[in-house]
């Protein structure tokens, strides 16, 4: 009996694995056979409706046994997985659904939808697109592009699609405005952003979600008394709620009460007494604050460990290795010889790039320029990552990145990278990010030093600004915060320091192989003399100094990343070796980061 | 006996005598077959770890594969285990002096010279340790010892003449510099030839053949003589590498250059370079200097101008930078430093370091994090003709001892040379000019292997030139105070 049972999916669809996942597609019968299992669909959906799952489910197995690819049948047991909370075997369904009929607009927007809610932004950002190809007026595939790119930091571009379901619905739905506010509030757009809240809590005053947005913008727009105001509102509705709790915890640590973050944060423990991984995250960089360093270690280390089993995400070690190793190989001086190089535009504002690992410092150096007259902030700019990618295509080379760049050696793309600079540049101001009378914009994408060799092609004059910082604290910072940066390196210690260590030998291979035009900045020296910190920099540049970057904290500028906390502050110096603190725990690191420590003129003590 | 092949001496194979062993790894090593001579000798090791001879030659093998402490270590235990010969002793002199440990250098080459009081090798040896240790009169001894010995020992006369060149004793020196061709093991000028070495002589009818003998340095130092010797020579011919080919096409124009001696002309007599200096009679007040002989091409002047310009800052002072020369060269060690050994000057407010570094130790550009931007143009540099264009558009060039000191000292720009303790003997002794290159500025080690002293010197002399505008920029003055955080 036992050799009887089917090899099920390990999905959890309760299919056979050949009718799912591995299911071929030459092995589905043809529509005339199975004509008789229309009136079994017919049941099925009838059972549904009707609140009978369980004959519902059986009816659909029995027909994809004979038939996997029935949209009907799919689509009822897609439904029954999804409120079964088996998100697997779902997001198996549905994908099958759009596989099998990529014009079925109700699952493709259903797709991009659970695809966002993971994070996976790039495939969520394809399929939205792919439900505004099938219906360019759809309100519901715009909602999505809005909220996708919103999420993937490309917001000017988010508000375009958020204001296409304004106009197709000409309705002012409350959670579309909320969304749209915190677009706004993530462009620095506070006053338009807090009038859209007003009006949206106005038409629908009790919805969690709008009103913790409402709050954190008040608490980003350090208006903190508001934003108390608002939580003491949402707590009435929500008394239990983690989300509730943790952003007055963060709250109340801005307004440094420490103690009692440290305890509305302790309260918003569930039912199981658990926090989840951003609850203690945030809770080890409270207790750091007030100096209890092991509690802090402990939070972070539990924060990080719950963050990789609930993402199932770890770092992609042999991708990094590949990409790292294949840039290295590709960018030699050599062949950087006989490769051209971009022709510079005149005409508009040019990039400053400021590299650098996640919690290096970047933001607070983009801060400091961008307080310049002549200097607007890019923020985050995933475009030369976006190039990367695209590259073999718009050099229409049958390789990948970076080989592919081998096809300015021909004839016909001798002005390829004019046409990349060109991308990059017309997104820019797509993004809004070109500022009246600035001639130059920052670029500060974590990480963007793995593409320094593409940068300096596109870009051979742009000022590169490298923010080093102590390794040792940069990673008490990664395992303080979480960030997905670096093939998800962060979620483990070990595998940031390895990541890092990866990284800053790639750039100092590009540094010995291609002549930039880059400047190492310390975190350390900004805040020991910051003025001269900045004095070199801009001269670096090639702008004149200029005082208002002194007193970046002015900036009203907000900062989208996790430091926007804490560059709205005048510098502070605690954060300077503070490595100190977690000698012990950060000693297995050391093998791995000694050599880079040494070579960036560090000492361990 | 079989003559053993290697393969069949693995572990518990063979027994061959341990005598025989070592015969074939010294013969590996005498043919150069080193990881072979290292095997061996490991499996001799292994089951004789005092086997004095095993232990010496794999000394040898070690300080041949560049591993010099694995040397010195394997040197030491031989000694511990009796082997106390003058040549054993006189390897290890060399790999101490290779360490830059002279004293004990010294004491080695004293100690050989006691077992072997008539060994004129061992004298040569403490000869060239007294050179190193900058003791030039008791250099000048021991080789005068050595060649009572044997009057012909190359050595022992090359060293004599480093010793009294250095002193500026150039009349003698310049004589007892033409043993160096004959030196064991020492790159042959030419192919074997029975047309005679040029004598200095006018030289109507047939063609002279200049060799450009020795490193680029040495091309470009003495390449000044060319029109000296087209004085007296109706047809010269050079013979040249190519990377110099262009440079001496400016101060010879009218003469034939090839590349390999099949395509060498008919000709009635030779001459290297590097014996030009002894024909015409130099001495330190006569040193021909008429720089600039060697000019940057305007064209690529003015194309490097405009890649400097959107590379380095405005307003910052354009330093140069060389830390290394070639690494093949024989006193590299000495003469050569580390990028990292420049550290100091990245604190130097308001310049831009450029650096203009070829070959294996660019890759030191690369761990470059001071204050002071380093640009690695370098990268960019495919001849000696870019050079010279970047050359005209810095303000200064700090280098070692290397061929783009030569070169921008012949161009008339503004050069710090830094000297190893004990220098070549061009740059002569207690000095901070030369008459070879007026515009050249010496900076000597004032302690050996250590150039800590020497970057010091150089960043006190860059921050007071700065301050006093000693030193031009190329760019606006007006913004330069900017970079300058003041």
């Amino acid at each position: 009996m036992s050799a009887r049972i089917p090899a099920l999916c390990p999905c959890g669809s309760g299919l056979r694995a050949v009718r799912c996942c591995t299911l071929q597609r030459g092995s589905l019968p043809p529509p005339e056979a199975i004509r008789h299992l229309v009136p079994i669909v017919e049941r099925a959906m009838q059972a549904h409706r009707q609140g009978a799952d369980e004959t519902a489910e059986r009816l659909c197995l029995d027909v994809l046994e004979l038939a996997p690819d029935r949209p009907g049948a799919l689509s009822i047991l897609y439904e029954i997985r999804k409120a079964q909370g088996k998100h697997q075997a779902a997001e198996a369904l549905i994908r099958r659904i759009v596989a099998f009929d990529p014009n079925n607009l109700a699952a493709t927007n259903e797709l991009a939808l659970i695809l966002l809610g993971k994070g996976s932004l790039a495939e969520a950002e394809h399929h939205a697109r792919n439900a505004i190809r099938v219906a360019p007026e759809n309100p519901r595939a715009h909602n999505l592009m809005g909220m996708i790119l919103t999420e993937a930091n490309r917001p000017q571009v988010g508000e375009y699609h958020y204001r296409r379901v304004l106009e197709l619905t000409d309705q002012r739905d409350p959670v579309l405005l909320a969304n749209l506010a915190w677009n706004l509030k993530n462009q620095g757009r506070m006053q338009e952003a807090r009038t859209l809240y007003q009006e949206s809590v106005a038409a629908a005053p009790k919805i969690r979600q709008t009103l913790l947005g409402f709050a954190r913008l008040e608490e980003a727009d350090r208006n903190f008394d508001g934003a108390a105001t608002i939580l003491d509102k949402v707590s009435a509705l929500f008394p239990k709620d983690q989300g509730v709790q943790l952003t007055r915890a963060v709250l109340l640590g801005r307004m440094r009460r420490y103690d009692e973050a440290l305890a509305m944060i302790d309260g918003a423990a569930g039912d199981n007494g658990q926090l989840g991984p951003n609850e203690l995250l945030e809770k080890g960089r409270l207790l750091d604050q007030i100096g209890r360093y092991d509690d802090a270690w402990a939070a972070f280390a539990e924060g990080k460990q719950l963050a990789r089993k609930l993402s199932g995400q770890e770092y992609l070690d042999d991708s990094a290795q590949q990409q790292i190793e294949r840039l290295r190989g590709f960018f030699i001086a050599g062949r950087l010889r006989l490769l051209p190089r971009a022709r510079t535009r005149t005409d508009m504002p040019q990039p400053i790039f400021i590299l650098g690992f996640p919690r290096s410092g970047t933001t607070l150096v983009e801060q400091t320029l961008s307080a310049h007259p002549n200097i607007a902030a890019g923020d985050e700019l995933p475009l030369i990552h976006e190039i990367s990618a695209i590259l073999p295509r718009m050099l229409a080379s049958p390789l990948g990145y970076p080989e592919a760049l081998a096809e300015l050696w021909m004839g016909d793309q001798r002005e390829g990278l004019d046409n990349l600079r060109d991308y990059y540049l017309q997104k820019v101001r797509q993004m809004g990010v070109l500022r009246q009378s600035a001639t130059r914009f920052t670029d500060k994408m974590p990480l963007n030093e793995t593409h320094l060799g593409l940068i300096a092609l596109l870009f051979p004059e742009a000022p590169l600004i490298h923010v080093l910082r102590h390794p040792l604290d940069i990673m008490v910072s990664a395992f303080s915060n979480q960030f997905t940066h670096g093939f998800f390196c962060a979620y483990d210690l070990e595998t940031a320091a390895r990541h890092y260590v990866r990284v800053m030998d790639l750039v100092q291979h590009y540094r010995a192989e291609m002549t930039l035009r880059y400047l190492p900045i310390r975190y350390e020296d900004i805040v020991a003399d910051q003025k001269a910190s900045v004095h070199s920099m801009l001269a670096f540049i090639g702008e004149p100094f200029d005082k208002a970057c002194l007193t970046f904290h002015n900036n009203r500028r907000y900062a989208r990343t996790a430091s926007y906390a804490q560059v709205t502050e005048p510098l502070y110096d605690r954060s300077v070796y503070r490595y100190r603190h977690y000698r012990t725990e950060l000693e297995p690191l050391l093998p791995i980061l000694r050599p880079v420590i040494e070579r960036l003129g560090y000492a361990v003590d | 006996m079989e003559s053993p092949a290697p393969r069949a001496l693995a572990p518990g194979t063979v027994a061959l005598p341990i005598d025989e062993v070592l015969r074939i790894a010294n013969e590996y090593e005498r043919g150069s077959r080193l990881a072979d001579a290292q095997r061996l000798l490991n499996h001799i090791l292994g089951g004789a770890p005092h086997q004095g001879d095993a232990l010496h030659l794999a000394g040898v093998v070690a300080f041949r594969l560049g591993d010099i402490d694995t040397a010195l270590d394997l040197m030491v235990r031989s000694l511990r285990h009796g082997i106390d010969t003058p040549l054993y002793l006189r390897n290890i002199c060399e790999v101490y002096r290779a360490l830059g440990r002279l004293d004990e250098a010294l004491a080695t080459a004293q100690r050989a010279i006691a077992l072997a009081p008539a060994d004129p090798l061992c004298l040569h040896n403490q000869a060239v340790i007294h050179y190193h240790r900058l003791e030039l009169q008791a250099a000048l001894d021991c080789a005068g010892r050595a060649l009572r010995i044997d009057p012909s020992l190359p050595g022992a006369h090359f060293i004599r003449a480093e010793a009294l060149l250095l002193r500026g004793e150039w009349a003698e020196g310049w004589q007892e510099y033409e043993w160096r061709f004959r030196i064991p093991g020492a790159a042959p000028l030419m192919p074997p030839t029975a047309k005679p070495q040029w004598d200095g002589r006018p030289l109507i009818d047939g063609t002279l053949l200049l060799i450009a003998d020795q490193g680029f340095g040495d091309v470009i130092q003495f390449a000044r003589y060319i029109p000296w010797v087209a004085e007296r020579c109706s047809h010269v011919a050079i013979a040249a590498n190519a990377e110099v080919a262009s440079l001496l096409r400016q101060i010879a124009p009218g003469a034939r250059q090839f590349l390999r001696w099949q395509d060498a002309p008919d000709y009635a007599a030779f001459c290297p370079l590097s014996g030009l200096p002894r024909l015409a009679g130099t001495r330190i007040d006569n040193v021909p200097a008429p720089v600039p002989y060697l000019r940057a091409d305007p064209a690529r002047v003015a194309r490097w101008a405009d890649r400097l310009e959107r590379l380095v800052p405005r307003g910052f002072h354009r330093i140069g930078l060389i830390w290394a020369g070639r690494p093949t060269h024989n006193n590299d060690r000495n003469r050569s430093a580390l990028l990292a050994d420049f550290r100091p000057l990245g604190n130097v407010a308001g310049i831009a370091l450029l650096a203009l570094q070829k070959g294996p130790k660019t890759e030191q550009a690369g761990a470059w994090y001071g204050r002071a931007p380093m640009i690695n143009i370098g990268a960019e540099i495919a001849d000696y003709d870019d050079t010279m264009a970047i050359l005209d558009n810095l303000d200064l060039l700090v280098s070692v001892d290397t061929s783009v000191a030569h070169l921008a000292g012949a161009m008339g720009h503004p050069v710090w040379i830094m000297l190893p303790r004990a220098p070549d003997w061009r740059w002569l002794l207690d000095r901070s000019n030369t008459p070879w290159y007026p515009s050249a500025r010496l900076f000597r080690q004032p302690n050996a292997r250590r150039w800590d002293d020497v970057v010091q010197a150089i960043g006190e002399e860059l921050n007071a030139s700065l301050h006093q505008d000693a030193i031009g920029t190329r760019c606006d003055r007006k913004i330069s105070a900017h970079a300058r955080h003041e």
